[in-house]
């Protein structure tokens, strides 16, 4: 029981380290930020002002995808190398591995307000459709969406932190595919919740969506000790 | 001893697969009923004619006697009479009364050596009143003859000929199950004990099934083209197939990345062990919870139903042992060149 303590302070000290380190080097939030509002302004200027929902849907999801790239993409390697390797033989790797997946999460639920934010400030509600359809559960969607997609990114960004020549690169090559099932899902979620399609329907697609999101999380703390210490 | 039995299985897989290949496409398809013309049928007396493929029925010109053609609608049954035959069609007239249970009638056509035939909804009668059928023209139930059709794969509607893919595209995707599950317990291995000889095999073991998960995926498109008119559909089980094909070049590109980086086995094992639970969620879970157009996934009839049928049971389980075979002999090709490039590289 104390080595669980143990754990769950390291992970409780990691995600405070990040989220200092967040705000002292205010550019990396400010970048995604950016990025962020600046691909939904993209998307607005590109799609000339009038988007049916399949298309609103698309461009939601293309924005969240590599926002949450820009965002996670570097979490496991952007500690000075000193620090990193101080961390590297002092912490549990499974605690480190909890405080960082803690730290993303939270990330992703503020990309996603601010994603869903810009989207609705810019684009405003889809075009074409007869009813509002579920606001609720469009937000739930995306936000569910990206945790989701945020568990995936954590564990291949902590192999790609691994290799050293273009980690970056690497991490974009192998995270894409792995998303896909994701991305799949949630954007029929949204694409529903838009078109107001009886809750039937929609019911299995979050719970889809938690499933491989806890999935990804379990198998990415059982296996990340391996790597951590390689 | 050794040499003897590797011998054994080798040899043994590809005389499987050539008796799979040569009997797949020599086997006969048995006969079946595709489409009927005209497809609407007025009130009058029509003369309609039908279609099959399969072994030929018939000679050209003569109508044998006990060749029955019945139209069903609803739970009643239509007179016809069969006027011409050729090897691939039949004509018959047929007296459409002005009262039917339903629109739509199903045909069936009573062969002596054929069997029975059937094509449902073969034709329309648009104008039909619902009402019984009268009794002048209805007919009782007749004998199903019982045919001799010798060595045939059954017809299936839509998929006809393709039928014979069966004997390629599962047992590949087997092949890469059984390969990859072969990868995944390396890649445990190698966690455990950190040797180079497990890394080995799980690459060779990943190489070999990502050749077969592209087969699988290459003779699944052409089957898709025939069967649902589209060389790729937006399907649970597609995706999933696609993603784990993808997940797996991923493994390669990682392994080619890291160049002879003295933790490239590590690392590996620990993508792997994360591919193959992805394999399993993507390809044998998540299909069963949605909607599937794919054959065992979603209530559909899977290949299960083929499988029950005789004639296809004693090819498909040999090409299930062939493919097997010869996916192995294939992952250790591999594994022995993964080896002698390690000893190079260490020397």
């Amino acid at each position: 029981m104390a080595h669980f303590a143990d754990t769950f302070r390291t992970a409780g000290t990691i995600a405070g380290l990040e989220w200092r380190l967040e705000w002292r080097q205010g550019h990396q939030l400010a970048a995604v930020g950016l990025f962020a509002i600046a691909s939904v302004y993209v998307a607005f200027q590109a799609s000339d002002q009038r988007t049916g929902p399949a298309a609103w849907t698309a461009m939601l999801w293309l924005v969240h995808l590599f926002s949450g790239f820009t965002a996670i993409g570097r979490l496991f390697d952007r500690e000075r190398s000193d620090i990193r390797r101080y961390l590297q033989w002092t912490a549990d790797p499974l605690g480190l591995m909890l405080g960082k997946l803690f730290h993303a999460l939270l990330t992703t639920t503020a990309l996603t307000a601010v994603v869903l934010g810009a989207f609705i400030l810019f684009l405003g509600w889809p075009q074409g459709l007869d009813s509002p359809g579920k606001p609720g559960l469009l937000v739930l969607g995306a936000w569910l969406g990206g945790l989701s997609m945020t568990t995936t990114l954590v564990f291949v960004s902590a192999v790609a932190s691994q290799v050293k020549a273009g980690s970056g690169a690497l991490g974009a090559v192998l995270g894409l595919p792995l998303l896909l099932p994701q991305l799949i899902l949630a954007s029929r979620l949204t694409r529903g919740a838009l078109n107001d399609q009886p809750w039937s329907m929609l019911v299995e697609y979050p719970l889809f969506l938690g499933a491989l999101g806890a999935g990804t999380s379990a198998i990415a703390c059982i296996l990340f000790p391996y790597i951590w210490r390689a | 001893m050794k040499g003897t039995l590797n011998w054994i299985w080798k040899g043994g897989g590809i005389l499987l697969l050539a008796y799979v290949i040569l009997w797949g496409f020599s086997t006969p398809l048995q006969p079946g009923l595709v489409s009927c013309s005209p497809s609407q049928l007025g009130l009058d007396e029509e003369t309609i004619t039908l279609t099959a493929v399969g072994q030929p029925f018939a000679r050209d010109g003569e109508v044998p006697e006990d060749f029955n053609l019945v139209l069903r609608s609803g739970k009643q049954l239509l007179r016809t009479e069969v006027t011409a035959v050729s090897p691939h069609t039949l004509e018959a007239r047929v007296n459409v009364p002005p009262t039917l249970p339903t629109r739509g009638l199903d045909a069936f056509l009573l062969t002596p050596t054929a069997g029975t035939l059937f094509l449902g909804n073969a034709c329309f009668v648009e104008d039909a009143a619902k009402g019984d059928i009268p009794a002048a023209m209805a007919l009782s139930k007749p004998d199903d003859p019982t045919p001799a059709l010798g060595f045939s794969f059954p017809f299936q509607p839509n998929i006809m000929e393709s039928i014979r893919n069966l004997l390629w595209h599962v047992p590949m995707w087997f092949a890469m199950f059984f390969i990859m599950g072969l990868g995944f317990v390396a890649s445990l291995a190698q966690l455990r004990t950190d040797s180079a000889g497990w890394d080995h095999r799980a690459e060779a073991a990943v190489h070999t099934g990502l050749i077969f998960g592209l087969l699988g995926l290459a003779t699944g498109s052409l089957w898709a083209r025939w069967t649902w008119g589209a060389w790729w559909v937006s399907d649970p089980q597609l995706n999933g197939a696609l993603v784990t094909v993808l997940l797996y070049s991923g493994y390669l590109i990682l392994r080619a990345a890291m160049g002879d980086d003295d933790r490239v086995g590590r690392l590996a094992a620990v993508y792997n062990v994360f591919a193959f639970v992805m394999l399993v969620i993507l390809l044998m879970v998540l299909p069963r919870y949605t909607e599937s157009l794919h054959p065992g996934k979603d209530g559909n009839p899977g290949f299960n139903s083929y499988d029950l049928d005789n004639s296809l049971r004693a090819v498909f389980y040999p090409a299930v042992i062939g493919w097997g075979a010869l996916c192995y002999w294939m992952y250790t090709l591999r594994l022995r060149m993964n080896r002698l490039a390690y000893r190079l590289l260490t020397q």
